[in-house]
């Protein structure tokens, strides 16, 4: 009887499972990965490579809370983590937090700051609440890349409503500027050097800049006046009344023109849309839906789409991209891993650009899971060890909360006043799309985690905050240390930590002034603003 | 929350602060009293002569966007690409400027103009990198921007003040210390009305300098293997924030101690603060500090923007020179004025001008630059240069003579590959007689 049951499940889940596998198809997270290391192996490393050692399981955690959920893990879950036995925990966690609604608030953050970062004025910035929101929404949906980038080309309405507007309202609806953005974040290439002159190390010409800005001629921003509030759109149109065609970069015109070098006041020349890694054309007096459309099924499909994305997140993963800087890449620039690269970016391509897939596989890798170490000089090897990254601002900021235990509280922002977490990032934040080897710790940094009441009131033994409250919890000096290290560091003391704790504690004559210090210590060391 | 309670935070912070340096000065001065020493104003203009009799300094006033030549220092009257501008005489007779610009004028007997400067780049990004660094982009070397360089090579290590300051905000690709190490960053200011924030320290001195102690044991483990860099920044940078908010210079941020009519004289606005606290910065061993103005990019109604956008520069600009002069600072302190490109001799049918790296402006005053001259000349239609081309090189190899830094000097960047100051170029000699 059991037996059969069994069997019924068995074949029922067979059937069932084929159906599903056909029409999902993913490819297997583990034997990619297996497969990306290899390709490193043979292709990257020499035969007597140094490889750093995988890292150990609180290591592991924090980084990928972070780099996840981009947040860091309690106490608690250090703890269970480290003793649970299981073989395939680090897998198991990983899902776990794609699967958090925390994933999608996370990358949707990472977005904003890559695309309002590069935004020609500060008034875009109304339309990154709307973003965020958005994306984050897409992200827990689990929508493909191809997906989220064909409705951020696509794009029309009010800015405040429809976060897809971001691109183009960050560049003011300008043609060649949002041109630049969509070539740049989805491809990976910087056409727009090509703008004023041919390029001088790429291929690409003039006028395949111009060919590719001939796709948003009629794109514009404009502002939107109610009675109630004041916003912006992305608007478009083709029925241009009066036949001379505006000459403007904000207002959308029925094609677009090249300027001449030689003569700016000129008209310059008629451009018909080519996509320049293709070459496909449209023909002159599609209409703007057709356009963006077409173009954004172009782009989709291309190979370098693909690249543009994994290289992108391998290198906030891993450290550092097969390709750098990350937004300049292309068939004129040279990968550190060709093969690795090609086999992740068309991996990605066939799970229908799932960005958790993609997440997952990464984290799979072991060149993923390597103890980190310093940033490499050009003539080390790359993909050797994983890197120390600098948090971002909202990671730091929730990492912040998270080990003080605050509860963030909802304000209400505008550009003007961008409550807290916007404070926040006015001293932290950073383009992430920058090489990070740039990125480095800056002196109002400094002084705002030495010194800003933000946090030091927060890390004051009063009774409302964490610390007043673990004083009273916990009399134990040394387990109280273990507390603040797995609160804020994600890992246990060593013994020598130990040791310059208890020496600290006992130099100074009150206990609480003394793990004021080392909380104010341990938030402020180099370890709790990177993750390891 | 509201802005009246922001508000209310703020002055309450800033008090804080106040307080708090102020029972720290008296502490000391109690100390230098008793040993027989003078007040502390005093000590600050001693040390602050000490500095100026060893050292020169440079501010550079950047005008990001691309300054408009035409309506600034290099006015074309009666050629119809000089548009509406009309140019106006200045304090040496033959010599005309943009009428944009009536107080700069008035102090041309100091200012030498290059209207020849030129250079290929047409880029904003790669444009203000190449005008900060006097170099492109290398990949593989993270060259040193060029207030790094002068600070490294001619600041005052014992100074409690950061050696390179910028006032306005952060700006993209214009660099840091690159392989000099962070500590030649430049200490951003958003603006200059609001002294840099949090520098109370969160306790008193000498608990404050146990956590130092403290913090600075704790970074050892992380340190040891993957942190290295990071942790090796970081207390280069806490040692340095350290020291400067619990030093007595930072009374150079304060504006307040300036006198109404000091700070009327340089107008109004985040430039003219700007300048005055960069004056400030200077006097204090400072060696150097560039003070940003945004918005030249003006592709579209360039006659109307250009005139907002001098109606802030120009009055802060003739100011700061003229006091610097009175002070005596003059002599050692070199002031340049540039932006990343000049704009097109055509107007667009926007009345705009676009991006033209062929020929520009620079303007350089002080640090022993013969003022009262133009140097190079373009044609009549501002299209090309007819005399006396100045490359990107040669306007840096004329800042580092000027400022007494030799610079063939090679710098050993962190791949051990030597790269000099400057690449080439020539110093422009005029500048000198």
């Amino acid at each position: 009887m059991v037996a059969k049951v069994v069997s019924c499940v068995g074949i029922v889940s067979l059937v069932f499972g084929l159906a599903v596998n056909l029409a999902v198809a993913k490819p297997d997270v583990e034997s990619v990965a297996n497969n990306l290391d290899m390709a490193l192996a043979e292709q990257v490393f020499s035969a007597s490579e140094q490889l750093a050692p995988s890292c150990d399981d609180a290591t592991y955690l924090r980084r990928v809370w972070l780099d996840l959920v981009g947040d860091i893990p309690t106490p608690e879950e250090v703890i269970a983590f480290s003793l649970d036995p299981s073989a395939d925990k680090r897998r198991r966690v990983v899902r776990q937090l794609l699967e958090s609604p925390h994933y999608g608030q996370n990358w949707a953050r990472y977005w904003r700051d890559v695309i309002f970062f590069r935004a020609l004025d500060e008034r875009a910035l109304i339309a990154a609440g709307a973003m965020e929101a958005d994306i984050t929404k897409r992200l827990n949906d689990g929508d493909g890349w191809d997906e989220i980038a064909v409705e951020f080309m696509t794009a029309r309405g009010d800015v405040k409503q429809n976060g897809s507007t971001a691109i183009v309202m960050a560049q003011g609806g300008r043609t060649e500027e949002t041109t630049s953005e969509m070539s740049r974040i989805f491809l990976g290439i910087q056409i727009q050097c090509a703008q004023c002159h041919d390029h001088p190390y790429d291929r690409w010409k003039r006028k395949q800049f111009h060919e590719l800005a001939a796709f948003f001629p009629r794109v514009g921003v404009r502002t939107v006046r109610a009675m109630t509030k004041r916003s912006y759109e992305v608007y478009t149109i083709d029925r241009f009344r009066d036949r001379k065609p505006k000459n403007t970069e904000t207002r959308p015109t029925a094609e677009h023109f090249m300027p001449n070098l030689n003569d700016p006041s000129a008209k310059g020349t008629q451009i018909q849309p080519k996509f320049f890694l293709t070459r496909a054309t449209m023909p002159l007096g599609t209409s703007d839906a057709d356009r963006r459309e077409q173009l954004a099924q172009w782009f989709t499909e291309n190979e370098w789409f693909a690249i543009a994305l994994v290289n992108r997140m391998w290198s906030e993963l891993v450290g550092e991209g097969f390709y750098e800087p990350i937004d300049d890449i292309g068939p004129d620039r040279e990968a550190s891993a060709p093969k690795a690269v090609k086999l992740l970016a068309t991996k990605f391509r066939k799970s229908n650009y799932d960005l958790r897939w993609l997440l997952e596989t990464i984290c799979a890798t072991e060149a993923y899971q390597r103890e980190s170490r310093p940033r490499r000089s050009s003539e080390g090897t790359p993909f050797v060890a994983n890197v120390p990254q600098r948090l971002r601002s909202d990671q730091l900021f929730n990492a912040l909360y998270s080990a003080l235990d605050i509860r963030e509280t909802p304000e209400k922002t505008t550009p003007r006043r961008p409550g807290r977490r916007g404070q926040f990032a006015k001293a932290f934040g950073y383009d992430p799309s920058l090489p990070r080897e740039g990125i480095s710790v800056s002196i109002p940094q400094v002084l705002t985690l030495m010194n800003s009441p933000q946090v030091n009131d927060q890390l004051t033994g009063g009774r409302k905050g964490i610390l007043g409250r673990l004083l009273h919890e916990i009399r134990d000096d040394e387990q109280l240390v273990v507390e603040f290290y797995l609160r804020c560091l994600s890992r246990q003391p060593e013994q020598e930590e130990m040791d310059i704790a208890l020496a600290y504690i006992d130099e100074t004559p009150k206990r609480r002034p003394a793990f004021e210090d080392l909380l104010w210590s341990l938030v402020n060391s180099a370890e709790f603003q990177h993750r390891r | 929350m509201n802005p009246s309670l922001q508000h209310h935070i703020s002055v309450a912070v800033r008090q804080k602060r106040v307080v708090g340096r102020r029972d720290f000065l008296r502490q000391l001065s109690a100390a230098s009293l008793a040993a027989g020493a003078f007040s502390w104003t005093d000590a600050i203009s001693a040390s602050a002569d000490e500095l100026r009799s060893r050292g020169m300094a440079c501010i550079l006033l950047w005008m990001q966007g691309g300054p408009s030549q035409f309506e600034t220092f290099s006015p074309k009257p009666d050629h119809a690409n000089g548009g509406e501008t009309k140019a106006i005489a200045t304090s040496v007779p033959g010599i005309h400027i943009a009428e944009n610009l009536p107080r700069c004028a008035q102090v041309m007997d100091d200012l030498a103009i290059i209207r020849s400067m030129t250079s290929n780049e047409g880029n904003h990004q790669r444009a203000t990198y190449l005008l900060h660094h006097g170099y492109l982009p290398l990949t593989g070397v993270k060259l040193p921007t060029l207030g790094s360089n002068i600070s490294h090579q001619i600041g005052d290590a014992a100074n409690q003040l950061p050696g390179h300051v910028r006032i306005g905000d952060r700006l993209p690709n214009s660099g840091g210390g690159g392989f000099l190490g962070v500590e030649y960053d430049p200490l951003v200011l958003q603006n200059a009305n609001r002294p840099p924030q949090n520098t109370t320290p969160s306790t008193s001195r000498e608990r404050y300098q146990r956590r130092l102690g403290l913090l600075d044991s704790i970074q050892s483990n992380f340190a040891s293997a993957a942190g290295a860099q990071v942790v090796a920044n970081q207390r280069k940078l806490v040692d340095r924030a350290a020291k400067m908010i619990l030093s007595p210079s930072m009374d150079a941020f304060e504006l307040e101690n300036e006198s109404s009519e000091m700070r009327a004289s340089y107008g109004e606005g985040d430039f003219a603060t700007g300048c005055l606290m960069a004056r400030r910065l200077i006097e204090r061993g400072v060696t150097f500090v560039e003070v940003v103005s945004r918005g030249w990019d003006t592709h579209q109604d360039n006659f109307n923007r250009t005139r907002e956008l001098t109606a802030q520069v120009d009055q802060p600009m003739a100011t700061l020179i003229a006091d610097l002069k009175s002070r005596g600072m003059l002599d050692k302190t070199l002031v340049i004025w540039m932006g990343e490109f000049g704009r097109t001799p055509q107007v667009n049918p926007r009345s705009g001008r676009g991006h033209y790296p062929k020929a520009f402006n620079v303007v350089l005053a002080g640090g022993g630059v013969q003022g009262g001259q133009v140097i190079g000349q373009t044609n009549a239609d501002g299209t090309a240069i007819e005399d006396r081309p100045v490359a990107v090189n040669d306007l840096f190899q004329s800042i580092y003579h000027t400022l007494k830094i030799d610079a063939d000097q090679e710098n050993i960047s962190r791949v051990g590959r030597p790269i000099k100051l400057v690449d080439g170029g020539n110093v422009v000699e005029e500048l000198f007689s």
